[in-house]
């Protein structure tokens, strides 16, 4: 009895509901912690400004948001890298047509310990620390201290990114430690003298020193006219270019506005033009 | 041996079982003390009038006549303040150039540094973050913001063999000779009278939303998250789990199917709760298509898969302790074996029953791996009923997990982060605590 | 419509009194009609009883058959070699490589961390509960029992993050010292009585008090040595990270021990007082009764609990996750458990995030062959304290 009356009140919902979201007063917005304190910023003023709307924002990782957004899941897949081709191939097969918008420009700064001596490494010897050719503080002039490895997860685009700009491509020693927020990165450098890490702009404050890349420092700047080597752009992707005036596209197109940009270097990232 | 040491040992044996025992009581202490005392201070502390500021302008609470009272008050404090700064900017100007570039930047830092601890200087405009828009809410953290106006952090790395040491140079000193230098003692001394310190009983923790990713506001859609998985995981598992303990306790006899029903039911009690996640997202979501994503619905679901054991031995386990002469009683009188489960046994048993269920509804609302990839997402506004059915909802378990390690300035919201896991665990040990003495009535009854 | 057969039972009870147990009765008051009709509804109310029990088993089944659907497409020879052989996780390398040795190695280490610091503790805590506590104290004590073990997971990883890590990164020497006398004072105690007892009988015939005493002042004293000198040694280290597998074990230690001390608690308790009356009738102390009957008599029971504690250790995502340090890689030494870890519970959780299956990755694969690694270690696991239950009630002829 008991049973009949939840299943039904359930059918019925289910069917109503489904009514409802054809309706476009959800916004979901899937994918990369990096984007995340972005995404979060923008969906709390776009609902302010637009009562009514519903924003949720998973952070689970940039390749969630794109099977997210391919299995049509989520409306804006949030990512801190570019789609890879198989993904795209994926979402044409299921009749996804993956659109990126570039929302923001990231510099990955390379942090150390604020009590480690170093200000300044070369593209090469970021690489080298991380190959485990380099494994102590030593060598690179400052003290005689092991070498604490931190990364982020071999899940994120962070991570990829990294990968390909610092890495080129070759692997990571085994000793490296890998964490799965850049506000974990930031945390574990924060808290451990030998630590060398990487996370975005948007996560180095005091606690952590950001070290210049071949004399460069990381900042908004540097990471716009692209003197700093390691930054990237982040994406938002949708599927098709939204509707002209529906709410999506004033989301998607949000980072446009002044009041986008304003929050987008408040946060500490690099607004497009 | 000897009888003596016989003794001894004896005695040193139940002094072991003491040790043991008391570890026990204090790993649980070492536990909660700290969770609950910091966690407490999510909802009271000593809150500024930037606190009270907020509250009025965003979300409309308080007395309009008193808060402006306040404010002006401490502006009246600040201004002394905002007038050296000024003054500093004109002593500047005429000082040498060679020092000027260096007093810039330092005055630059200083303003910054004020800034982060009283909010935006007078006339500037307004920006756009929220965290920005005010001073420190909290007299906490407003003394170690004050340490930072009042010392710069310098790291000397003068020994080239170690690692560079934490040194705190007074600001002043960057300044010296300038009128601006007075302005420390000044912070120092007036900071009371700047930011009007007073005990707060923040009760919106628990019923605002998130302000700014969790600066400021309280964890209401989190809370109601929560309550919505927890609700219809037990929606489902307990109707399931008790037909279930009905059929094993009242009609199943000792059968190869019935045992192999039971040994299925260890090894669903046994499955790591991560499995019970990808298993959500690989059937009902990705299989069932119970929702279009991640929902409320498919973390009950897979929730209600995860306590449904639990559910089901305690109400077995109840049902079983009911007294024999009760059915006896029941069948003589002509009723049937349905009849007598419904109106004699169940309604014996249901303080068990309900003991067990309790119970696994702590569970159920402190699990956070199932909803993982099936439920919980890290921002949302707080669901309403009929959407529980196709929306993602932030949980307090996930989000704990959420703001500790991937929010941006975890640090700066430790009281957010302790304040959600005393909310998530006093609500199980309240769940628990009901358990407890629901046991103790029954324990009482069967007495009596 | 099951419920209505269910339902229809209970109105047919009602309008035509019979009795009704397992077994349909012959009821001499109906007609055949009736009578199969009953028969009937009765078949179906229970069928429908037992379809919603089996509602548990299909769903080990799903969880199984997903779980298998899923890890199949990973699994080819070479790539199983690679997983169980290799040490070297880059899935999103090109090529990808997934050698899961480490991180399986973590999961043991961990786990058997958290039994080393779990069962000494449990047991000797379920024996307290069961033969040394007044009941005043017990009802005290049980609740502690059930607390600790409703805390959510969440909760302990969060404290091992925010509270514990940082305390073994700031003061890790300190911290170790003090577990060294922890587990120093009560282990060193007993062994100096022990072994004072056989020294003195062995070097005085017969036994003097004197002898005796001063032998125990001399191993007591040689054990304070040792162990001031242990702490100190201890004292000196200095832990890199605090997030790391001693945190971890610690704290999963102290999830499973709930586990651990109900069920070897039943255990105990279920050996019955006879055995207890027995051996005090012979002349036993209460520990050498229970150290040499009751525990023996119990052991089943208390190889199940251990055995489930070593499940709740294994299968435990959150707290891992948080605080293990996540890095995929053989402490050196292998038992090093001050370096950071990685599990493969904590794998699942952070990797699924990237792992898309749309593209049909073996990394998204991997992670269900991960999952299916786990799901066969638990059934084995549960098998065999189920084993162990079932040999014993054979062999007591229930």
């Amino acid at each position: 009895m008991k049973y009949g009356v939840v299943g039904g009140i359930v059918a019925l919902s289910v069917g109503v509901i489904h009514l409802f979201a054809s309706q476009q007063t959800t916004i979901v917005l899937d994918g990369s912690t990096t984007v995340g304190p972005l995404a979060k910023a923008f969906a709390e003023h776009f609902m302010q400004q637009h009562p009514g709307v519903k924003i949720t924002v998973s952070e689970s990782g940039s390749g969630n948001g794109a099977k997210s957004l391919i299995n049509g899941t989520c409306h804006i897949a949030t990512m801190s890298r570019a789609m890879k081709p198989e993904e795209v191939a994926a979402a044409a097969e299921k009749g996804v047509k993956a659109v990126a918008h570039v929302v923001a420009i990231d510099a990955l700064p390379v942090l150390v310990h604020p009590s480690n001596p170093l200000t300044n490494l070369t593209l090469a010897q970021v690489k080298d620390i991380y190959l485990g050719k380099i494994t102590n503080w030593k060598e690179l002039g400052g003290p005689d201290v092991r070498i604490v490895k931190i990364s982020r997860d071999t899940n994120s685009g962070t991570y990829e990114c990294f990968e390909e700009l610092v890495m080129k491509k070759e692997k990571m020693a085994d000793d490296v430690e890998y964490v799965g927020s850049n506000g974990a990165v930031r945390q574990r450098v924060m808290t451990t003298p030998a630590a060398i890490g990487y996370a975005g702009l948007a996560f180095v404050d005091k606690k952590v020193k950001a070290i210049s890349i071949n004399g460069v420092a990381p900042c908004a700047e540097t990471a716009r006219n692209k003197t700093y080597p390691i930054a990237r752009p982040l994406y938002m992707y949708t599927n098709g270019e939204p509707p002209q005036g529906s709410l999506l596209e004033q989301f998607v197109n949000f980072y446009k506005t002044a009041k986008g940009r304003e929050i987008t270097e408040a946060i500490g990232f690099v607004p497009v033009n | 041996m000897h009888l003596r040491t016989r003794h001894v040992l004896n005695r040193a044996f139940t002094g072991l079982g003491y040790v043991a025992t008391s570890i026990m009581a204090g790993a649980l202490l070492v536990l909660l003390v700290p969770i609950f005392v910091r966690g407490a201070g999510a909802i009271v502390f000593r809150g500024t009038v930037e606190f009270r500021r907020y509250l009025f302008e965003q979300e409309g609470r308080g007395d309009r006549e008193a808060v402006h009272n306040e404010i002006a008050h401490a502006r009246a404090a600040r201004a002394p303040v905002y007038a050296m700064l000024a003054e500093a900017e004109k002593e500047i100007a005429t000082a040498p150039l060679t020092r000027q570039r260096e007093l810039r930047s330092a005055l630059a830092e200083l303003r910054d540094a004020i800034r982060e601890l009283l909010g935006p200087d007078p006339g500037q405009r307004t920006p756009v973050l929220l965290r920005q828009q005010y001073g420190q809410t909290r007299w906490d953290r407003a003394l170690v913001k004050l340490h930072e106006v009042l010392y710069t952090e310098t790291w000397d790395y003068s020994d080239p063999s170690g690692m560079g040491r934490k040194v705190y140079v007074p600001r002043a000193e960057a300044f010296t000779g300038l009128g601006v230098t007075a302005l420390f003692p000044y912070v120092e001394t007036h900071l009371s009278a700047m930011l009007r310190p007073r005990l707060t009983l923040y009760w919106g923790f628990l019923t605002d939303d998130s302000r700014d990713a969790h600066f400021f506001g309280g964890i209401m859609p989190e809370l109601l998250g929560t309550f919505y998985l927890t609700v219809g995981a037990m929606l489902i598992a307990i109707p399931l789990g008790v037909l279930t303990a009905i059929y094993l306790a009242e009609y199943a006899g000792d059968n190869m199917a019935v045992r192999f029903l039971r040994s299925c039911m260890s090894t669903l009690a046994g499955v790591p709760s991560i499995v019970f996640g990808l298993f959500g997202l690989a059937f009902f979501i990705n299989t069932l298509h119970v929702s279009h994503s991640k929902s409320v619905l498919a973390g009950s679901l897979t929730l209600a898969l995860l306590v449904l054991p639990t559910v089901i031995r305690a109400s077995e386990e109840a049902i079983r302790a009911v007294p024999h002469t009760y059915r006896e009683a029941a069948l003589s009188l002509g009723a049937s074996t349905w009849r007598t489960v419904c109106t004699v046994v169940l309604p014996a048993a249901l303080p068990g029953i309900l003991t067990g269920i309790v119970i696994s509804m702590g569970r159920a609302a402190g699990e956070t791996a199932p909803i993982i990839f099936t439920a919980a997402v890290s921002v949302g506004v707080p669901l309403k009923l009929w959407e529980v059915f196709n929306h993602p909802t932030p949980a307090l378990s996930w989000n704990i997990y959420n703001v500790s390690t991937e929010h941006e300035a975890v640090d700066e919201i430790r009281h957010v982060q302790f304040g959600m896991v005393c909310v998530l665990v006093g609500l199980v040990l309240l769940l628990n605590l009901t358990a407890i003495m629901l046991r103790a009535r029954i324990a009482r009854k069967l007495k009596g | 419509m099951d419920e209505a057969g269910a339902q229809g039972i209970a109105d047919k009870g009602a309008r035509e009194v019979t009795t009704r147990g397992c077994c349909p009765p012959s009821g001499l008051l109906l007609s055949a009609g009736a009578r199969r009709r009953q028969r009937f509804f009765h078949f179906l109310g229970q069928g429908f009883l037992f379809g919603v029990a089996s509602v548990s088993a299909i769903a080990v089944f799903f969880i199984f058959i997903f779980i298998v659907r899923d890890a199949l497409p990973f699994c080819t020879w070479a790539r199983l070699r690679d997983f169980f052989t290799s040490t070297r996780w880059y899935p999103s390398g090109s090529p990808p490589e997934f050698g899961a040795l480490a991180i399986m190695y973590g999961s043991m280490m961990v786990t058997v961390g958290a039994v080393v610091v779990a069962v000494p503790l449990g047991i000797a805590a379920a024996v307290c509960l069961s033969d040394v506590l007044p009941f005043s104290l017990r009802q005290v004590v049980k609740p502690v029992i059930e607390i600790l073990a409703a805390i959510p997971s969440v909760a302990y990883g969060f404290f091992a993050l925010v509270v514990f890590a940082p305390l073994l990164q700031d003061h890790g020497g300190r911290v170790l010292a003090i577990l060294v006398w922890l587990f120093g004072v009560p282990v060193g105690a007993l062994a100096v009585l022990v072994a004072s007892d056989m020294l003195s009988r062995r070097l005085t015939s017969g036994g003097e008090r004197r002898g005796q005493g001063l032998i125990a002042a001399a191993l007591a004293t040689v054990v304070v040595i040792a162990l001031v000198w242990l702490s100190r040694r201890a004292a000196t280290i200095q832990i890199d990270s605090g997030t790391n597998a001693l945190n971890v074990s610690l704290i999963l230690g102290i999830m499973a021990l709930p586990t651990i001390v109900s069920v070897s608690e039943d255990a105990l308790q279920a050996a019955g007082s006879e055995l207890r009356e027995g051996s005090y009738a012979l002349g036993a102390t209460r520990a050498e009764t229970i150290l040499n009957v009751v525990i023996p008599a119990a052991s089943g029971g208390i190889s199940a609990a251990i055995i489930l504690g070593f499940m709740r250790a294994i299968g435990e995502t959150m707290v891992v996750w948080m605080a293990s340090g996540n890095a995929a890689q053989l402490p050196r030494p292998l038992y090093n458990y001050l370096m950071p870890v990685r599990t493969l519970t904590a794998t699942i959780a952070g990797d699924m995030g990237e792992a898309d299956h749309v593209t049909g990755s073996e990394r998204y694969h991997v992670l269900f062959v991960m999952a299916l690694v786990l799901l066969l270690i638990s059934f084995a696991c549960n098998s065999f304290s189920e084993w162990i239950i079932w040999r014993r009630r054979k062999r007591l002829g229930v």
